[in-house]
């Protein structure tokens, strides 16, 4: 239950936190005529704050965090590996490298979003094609299509740094790769939501077969799954969620990895359970970190450097805690 | 009427080697039938190729009469169980966790398993007699009871057929017999065929020991060299051809009253030097 409620938790905390400051009583009232659809009687600059600003940014931040720990749990249970993330078909480079070549080619935000959405697709389904030199799709090739895939499009980034406008380009790359969520707006939780959604209620749906799948393949099979189509399922799903996610918050490390970890450690490893909670744990913590984001320093700390300063001590102050959860 | 079980000229070959050529047989209904043959000689692609994993490139595999290359994945897990060699364990679930994925071809894509799912692993843990194990991570326990916890998850499958391959190859002594007993017991109880590979002959003994009249195959070199009772099958003189080696039979009474029958290793046969062949046991 706690689990649930938490990231509705952390949303309406956050909309109290910042430079600005807002009182609870206001930011109820804004909340309650605004999705009443009545008309509001606050000063206008609260309304923007908590509204415009806030809100939009706190439900991405979740989104995002919950997105990236869910495909992470599906891909742990898929590879049968603890220490694989979200990004390990490489939808995280594709991404990076196509954000890289929309900022210096088009300069545009709508434009990086769509390349970074569709390069991260891309690097995906490359890894995938890649590990299909056999029949069927082995763990071992997939996890080896992913490094290639990552890889080149790593060297690609490079390159597109290398080749990029020093004084304005190139900081536009290394700050979309650290990962924020500053310029979150409505249209982008509409836009990128939608892949999110999808990609997110797949796996909530086929969330049990994952247990099955990460029998290994022989066994799945003659436990009654297909086992190509089961797996197709569940990496389509991540890689949406993963891609949606990524195309507008840049690189964020770390979530997809830990957050599952911290999932096991609460409520064990049966992906019926895993795999919601994973989301949810995901969604609080990334929006408590761009909390600390926004407010630790005068401007803001990019994201992914904050989620692994953080996440790591906590993490190990967990895994201290439970005793490892049973490995 | 067609057999449970029928294996029907199947052949396989990877790219570079024949592994199966023209295997035939077939199993009934609370039949124990035992696979044995030295390693790498095919035993595990055969049974690949049962569990529908692997296709033969000629022949066919038939369950009640229909080809399973006709089936899908679900439709021949309900038919054939299977309890691999070596389980690789990844993540620590626990015990019952993991017998209930023995339901998952009853199950949709997009479901979990019910109440009823629930209470059949219940049931499955109970036959074996490992529900005190239920809750425990199955990281935790032993080799033999890991095993064991796989003999549920085939029986929670409610398939007429639950293919072993080599059950048994991991465990200690004691271990081995409690994985014995259990099939024994299951096959009397439910009328269960079971397929098994080993590399005991001693286990086709145990198990006519015990009364399930089981039937034994050599596979050897991509074919079926011997294929019947025990006392046919296991000879010294087949075992010899099969493994090189010299072997004595030997028969004992039991203290009850019943006879056992065992097969002994003497030596290997050396075959480069000729004198210490066959005909000189």
């Amino acid at each position: 239950m706690l689990v649930i409620a938490a990231p509705f938790l952390v949303i309406l905390v956050s909309l109290l936190i910042g430079r600005y400051p807002v009182d609870i009583a206001t930011v109820l009232n804004i909340l309650g005529c605004r999705l009443t659809m009545q008309p509001c009687y606050i000063e206008d600059i609260y309304q923007t704050v908590v509204w415009d600003i806030r809100l939009p940014r706190a439900i991405l931040g979740a989104m995002v965090g919950g997105c990236l720990a869910i495909s992470g749990a599906a891909f742990q249970g898929l590879f049968r590996n603890p220490l694989v993330s979200s990004g390990i078909l490489g939808v995280s480079s594709g991404a990076g490298f196509g954000a890289a070549l929309a900022i210096i080619l088009f300069h545009q935000v709508a434009a990086i979003y769509t390349f970074a959405f569709l390069f991260g697709i891309l690097a995906v389904v490359l890894s995938y094609m890649i590990s299909r030199v056999y029949n069927g799709t082995p763990t071992i090739m997939l996890v080896l299509g992913g490094v290639i895939v990552s890889s080149v499009f790593s060297a690609l980034l490079s390159l597109a740094k290398y080749l990029a406008d020093p004084t304005n380009e190139l900081p536009a790359i290394v700050f979309w790769l650290m990962g924020s969520l500053a310029s979150a707006r409505y249209s982008d939780i509409m836009i990128a939501g939608i892949p999110m959604l999808i990609g997110v209620a797949g796996l909530i749906l086929i969330r049990w077969r994952i247990n099955v799948l990460s029998m290994g393949d022989r066994e799945a099979h003659s436990l009654g799954l297909n086992v190509t189509i089961n797996k197709g399922i569940v990496i389509a799903c991540a890689t949406l969620a993963t891609a949606g996610a990524v195309c507008v918050s840049g690189i964020i490390g770390w979530v997809g990895l830990v957050i599952p970890h911290i999932g096991r450690m609460l409520v064990g490893n049966d992906n019926r359970i895993l795999i919601p909670v994973s989301f949810s744990l995901g969604a609080t913590f990334l929006v408590i970190v761009d909390d600390f984001g926004r407010i630790l320093t005068g401007s803001e700390i990019p994201l992914g450097i904050l989620t692994a300063i953080l996440g790591g001590p906590f993490f190990v102050y967990l895994l201290k805690k439970t005793k490892g959860g049973g490995w | 009427m067609a057999p449970l079980l029928e294996v029907r000229e199947v052949s396989f070959k990877y790219p570079q080697a024949l592994i199966l050529n023209r295997i035939s047989f077939s199993i009934d209904p609370g039949e124990v039938f035992c696979l044995l043959g030295p390693n790498g000689c095919g035993k595990t692609t055969l049974l690949d190729c049962i569990l529908g994993w692997l296709k033969p490139y000629e022949g066919q595999v038939l369950i009640n009469g229909s080809p399973i290359s006709r089936m899908s994945a679900p439709q021949i897990a309900r038919q054939v169980a299977y309890v691999p060699q070596m389980h690789q364990k990844t993540f620590p679930y626990l015990v019952r966790d993991i017998v209930l994925m023995g339901r998952a071809s009853f199950i949709g894509p997009f479901d979990v398993p019910s109440e009823e799912d629930v209470a059949i692993a219940e049931k499955a843990l109970d036959m074996v007699g490992i529900s005190r194990l239920k809750d425990r991570p199955y990281t935790q326990l032993s080799g033999g009871e890991g095993q064991l916890v796989m003999v549920a998850r085939a029986l929670a499958q409610n398939s007429p057929v639950i293919v072993m391959d080599e059950p048994t190859a991991h465990l200690d002594y004691g271990h081995e017999l409690v994985i014995l007993e259990t099939v024994v017991e299951l096959v009397k109880q439910t009328g269960l065929a079971v397929l098994m590979a080993t590399h005991v002959p001693n286990h086709v003994y145990y198990f006519e020991n015990q009364g399930v009249k089981p039937r034994a195959a050599l596979l050897k070199n991509t074919q079926i060299t011997s294929l019947g009772k025990p006392s046919e099958v296991l000879s010294e003189q087949n075992l010899g051809e099969l493994y090189n080696i010299r072997t004595r039979i030997i028969n004992c009474a039991l203290d009850d009253g019943g006879q056992l029958k065992q097969i002994v290793p003497i030596s290997t046969i050396n075959t480069n030097k000729g004198g210490n062949s066959l005909e000189n046991i």
